[in-house]
């Protein structure tokens, strides 16, 4: 078996060479042998190769001179001592005559130096038949929501969500991509020829030079209802295009960015679904209330990663109780106490409720839940009911923060989330306050009558945490330290905002809201007044319960 | 001094919404800082090394003064063709540096940033986006980079090509070497210089840039008799300078001005002896860090040999062939291709230069060179030289964690002295 990474490899000339070959498509969840060999800031995805490689003992490899990460993974390849076959494609960037003429001669030679080394022969027939065999794609067509999938390399696994909540993949420009445009070869051809300009002929990567054609979809495709925007980490290449196209192009856009690991799983879920709910929720027809019984008890539940929040409402829209409680171990069961205690404040009966709806990061785990909602959508959902003036929110929980733009009717437009790091959340002022020895509940407070204003740069936890020490250590005054901890968390707030051109008015939800140090902040950076609301935690399971509240009623089809 | 630049710095931040008040700012500091080198300058400088101060200022005023003569490029991009026909590069890298000289590349970088631009890309390539993205970069007449020595090359021209809507140039060098992709270049620079030709209207003469490579050639004359003579002296030095050299042995290579500096080096260094440690550094240098100052400018014990971003290509050139000649020293370049050639590079350079100790600058987002540290310590290690590796940022302060570079540097050094000099 011979393991491979781009779609420009030639992989159908080591097939006729009579060899299997598989495209390397990590399932890992951690970097445990890869950091000895390399720095731990090189691309993600190539790092998960060497790790994949190393525990697979996968001993056939061959690369494309794709980018630096790739390039060095070769290097390092080349001194493993089980590897037996290793080989590196020169693919010119350029697409021109003189591209073609030096692709089709990488194509030779590769055949060359397999065959040396298997002793096997080319079969040109059995290529020119494969070649043949691969039907042009068929475009998919359905009624579904029809989304583009566009950036680096994309894990299986995201496309599998879109499909799981009813997106449909119309053009996936990523390193896994669409295949490229097979067309049959004649005869009188040379299948090798012709095999280098089918590849050169696909969608080209962000790698090539003339990369205009990957845009070009967006104007001439019109049934185009949604892109997600993927990156790697550690991968730059990507970065550039999406900076491009994020304000050229009139469709909504979610920009994702994953290690490649199993890990950030959950987190990707969340936001797909969300992008995928607020593109429905923006089909939504104007639809008349089915139900208008008045007996109607909806309880929401929030299960986010430090606190499980439930709300109860009746069909008048009126708050009957709520609960905050901290989450376990195991979410259910938090979601389970939440519930009740919320149901005792409003002396209502489990039997009595007509919904249920989980959100926030448990949500899945919610099994008596009637139905699962993201927070995005829920927080939305819940700002807007409080007031109507509210264009942006601002969520900052324990270990995700989030900023999502609304527009007059409460429909989302877009939103921005922090990815695994946890600068800017409350997790953060938790390290900080062990650091500074203060609760955190008395940060807030104690930062407002501050004297000097001191500064930390870093945006990572890490390098933070070493600045907030060496402030100490200069008998900095505490307040003075809590306050510049306090900017460095809005700092990163602010980024988000930026990022999706937030306006006013501005409401601050999740526990961090009721710092009213980092409120100040805020408000100060933005120029503006920051609503909070009473209980900034209960937002996102207000709006759940909203959302169960419309679902029965009948006005929303998103879910 | 400090004091002021910092100052200037402010006002430069505080006025970043009038773009043409901070294009105007930068050039008047740059000119003021030429004033400075070329009146009062590093004291402790040999003569040599204060005219490269000198020069520096001065290549990197010319796109600026006059941006409708000038290209961007990238390290390594052919500019002999550009210096034959009398247009200024301005090279991407030098820029960077010079604005965070400024102190003003936290907020460049955070444009860059905000514009989506990941903020894993290096920062040489961050802020000079984000002077794009702040229209404060000056709109020049066209861009031409090579493929080779980063990813971001390819991708940032084009980025602020299509921005600025000028036209563009990628050389596209193969990874490796043969006849055929020699000719693949070849026909890549004859479209480059059609194009250039087009748009500046200026004649390219291929006896002009004869006459380039011909200066190119003896200057590297003077560059292998400092290696030589490297070898029996060391020479009062520090990161700046050593950083600054990379002006004139890439996008200035081929100026009578660094002809002349290298024939004074030459000259220069004979009047030392040798004396101390010596330091060999790999990749580039964050020149504002304090403990590597502290340790390596003109200091008396440890001395800054050479970088070896500046040895990365010292053959003679065939100026019969000078557009072959070009290509080759593209693709030969010990950067471009396998790691190997770069290694060997440096084990030859270890040897010849008699080095005690090396340094390896991981400079955040550079993955083709810190994606091969690991390669490149073991064979170092294995020659029983002592090695470093440091993570850090050569641009971006923040990311440039002091502590422990100090900590690092501090316990490296005493094991220098330790083991006692190697050769
Ligand atoms: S970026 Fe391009 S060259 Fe690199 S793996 Fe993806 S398709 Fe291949
Ligand atoms: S994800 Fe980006 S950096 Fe990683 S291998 Fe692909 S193109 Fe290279
Ligand atoms: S430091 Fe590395 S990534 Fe940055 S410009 Fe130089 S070669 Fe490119």
């Amino acid at each position: 078996m011979v393991g491979y990474v781009c779609k420009y490899t030639p992989y159908l000339v080591i097939e006729s060479l009579g060899e299997k070959t598989v495209r390397i498509e990590p399932k890992i969840s951690s970097y445990e042998m890869s950091n000895s060999l390399t720095h731990p800031n090189i691309c993600s995805y190539a790092k998960l190769v060497l790790e994949e490689i190393l525990k697979k003992k996968t001993d056939k490899i061959i690369l494309t001179n794709c980018c630096d990460s790739i390039r060095r993974l070769y290097d390092i390849l080349e001194a493993l001592p089980f590897i037996k076959f290793l080989h590196i494609i020169d693919l010119p960037k350029k697409r021109d005559q003189k591209g073609r003429f030096l692709f089709k001669n990488e194509i030779i030679k590769l055949i060359k130096r397999y065959k040396e080394f298997s002793g096997k022969n080319l079969d040109i027939g059995n290529l020119r038949d494969l070649l043949n065999n691969l039907s042009p794609s068929i475009e998919k067509r359905n009624e579904k929501l029809n989304l583009v999938i566009i950036g680096g390399r994309c894990k299986e696994s995201i496309i599998e969500i879109v499909e799981e909540f009813g997106g449909n993949i119309l053009y996936n420009l990523t390193c896994t991509g669409n295949r490229p445009p097979y067309r049959p070869i004649g005869i009188n051809e040379d299948p090798i020829e012709a095999y280098a300009n089918i590849l050169l002929d696909s969608y080209p990567c962000m790698r090539m030079d003339d990369t205009k054609e990957r845009l070009d979809i967006f104007t001439q495709d019109k049934r185009i209802d949604g892109v997600i925007y993927h990156t790697v980490k550690f991968c730059d290449l990507y970065s550039y295009e999406y900076a491009d196209i994020k304000d050229k192009i009139d469709i909504p856009l979610l920009k994702l960015e994953t290690d490649y690991t199993d890990t950030s799983e959950g987190q990707i879920r969340t936001r797909v679904q969300a992008f995928i709910e607020s593109l429905k929720e923006k089909a939504k027809k104007d639809i008349q209330p089915k139900s208008t019984r008045k007996d109607l008890i909806v309880a929401g539940i929030d299960s986010g990663s430090t606190s499980t929040n439930a709300v109860i409402i009746d069909a008048n829209r009126r708050i009957l109780g709520f609960s905050i409680i901290p989450t376990g171990a195991k979410s259910i069961e938090s979601a389970y106490r939440a519930l009740e205690e919320a149901l005792k404040t409003s002396g209502i009966k489990m039997e009595d409720l007509s919904y249920i709806v989980a959100t926030g990061y448990g949500r899945i785990s919610i099994h008596f839940a009637n139905l699962e909602v993201t927070e995005i959508t829920c927080h939305a959902k819940g700002a807007f009911f409080l007031n109507k003036d509210i264009r942006t929110i601002i969520d900052v929980g324990g270990q995700d923060s989030k900023v999502i733009k609304i527009d007059k009717d409460g429909n989302i437009i877009d939103f921005v989330m922090n990815d695994k790091c946890s600068a800017g959340t409350g997790r953060f002022l938790e390290n900080m306050s062990r650091v500074l020895e203060i609760p955190v509940d008395r940060m807030g407070k104690e930062s407002l009558d501050w004297k000097e204003d001191l500064e930390i740069s870093s945006m990572c936890t890490v390098f933070a945490e070493s600045e907030v020490i060496s402030l100490i250590a200069k008998n900095k005054d505490r307040k003075d330290i809590i306050r510049a901890i306090h900017k460095s968390i809005v700092k990163r707030i602010i980024s988000f905002i930026e990022r999706i051109n937030g306006e006013p008015r501005y409401i601050m939800t999740g526990g961090v809201a009721k710092n009213i140090g980092v409120v100040r902040c805020l408000e100060e950076k933005l120029g503006e007044k920051v609503i909070v609301p009473d209980e900034p935690q209960i937002v996102g399971a207000l709006g759940s319960a909203l959302i169960g509240l419309e679902k029965l009623e009948g006005l929303t089809i998103c879910v | 001094m400090e004091k002021i630049i910092k100052a200037y710095s402010n006002l430069m931040k505080r006025n970043l919404d009038k773009p043409e008040l901070v294009k105007f700012l930068i050039k008047i500091g740059l000119e003021v800082a030429k004033l400075w080198v070329d009146y009062v300058g590093d004291k402790d400088a040999p003569e040599s090394l204060r005219y490269l101060n000198s020069i520096c200022f001065k290549f990197i005023l010319e796109p600026l003064r006059d941006p409708n003569n000038s290209a961007f490029v990238n390290l390594l991009a052919p500019t002999e063709i550009l210096h034959s026909m009398d247009i200024y590069p301005l090279f991407i890298e030098a820029y960077s540096s010079f604005i965070s000289g400024f102190y003003c590349e936290n907020a460049f970088i955070d444009k860059a940033t905000a514009e989506g631009i990941s903020d894993t890309l290096c920062s040489y390539h961050k802020t000079f986006l984000g002077a794009l993205e702040l229209s404060i970069l000056p709109k020049l007449k066209f861009a031409v980079t090579s493929s080779i020595l980063c990813d971001g090359n390819s991708n940032t021209f084009r980025y602020i090509a299509n921005r600025y809507k000028i036209p563009y140039y990628i050389i596209d060098i193969p990874y490796g070497y043969s006849e055929e992709s020699v000719r693949y270049v070849v026909n890549q620079l004859k479209e480059m210089i059609s194009i250039v030709e087009a748009i500046t209207q200026k004649r390219f003469d291929i006896d002009r840039l004869r006459e380039i490579i011909r200066l190119e050639n003896r200057t590297k004359g003077y560059i292998r008799s400092y290696l030589e003579s490297l070898k029996n002296h060391t020479m009062p030095n520090s990161i700046s300078l050593e950083m600054y050299k990379l002006f004139v042995t890439h996008p200035y290579m081929g100026r009578e001005e660094t002809f002349r500096f290298f024939k004074i080096l030459a000259d220069d260094v004979i009047k030392y002896p040798d004396s101390g440690y010596r330091i060999f550094w790999i990749h580039i240098m964050p020149y504002f860090s304090y403990p590597i100052q502290r340790y390596l400018n003109f200091n008396k014990d440890f001395k800054l040999i050479g970088c070896d971003l500046n040895f990365d290509y010292l053959e003679d050139m065939d100026e019969r062939k000078p557009l072959e000649a070009i290509a080759r020293k593209l693709m030969l370049n010990v950067n471009n291709g396998n790691f190997k050639r770069k290694i060997d590079n440096i084990k030859k350079l270890i040897i010849d230069l008699k080095v005690d100790g090396v340094i390896h600058f991981c400079q955040w987002g550079c993955k083709q060179s810190f994606g091969g540290f690991m390669l490149l310590k073991k064979e170092i290690e294995k020659m029983g030289i002592p090695f470093l590796a440091i993570d850090g940022d050569a641009v971006d302060r923040r990311n440039n964690p002091e502590e422990q570079i100090n900590t690092r540097l501090s316990a490296f050094f005493e094991v220098l002295t330790e083991r006692g000099k190697r050769w």
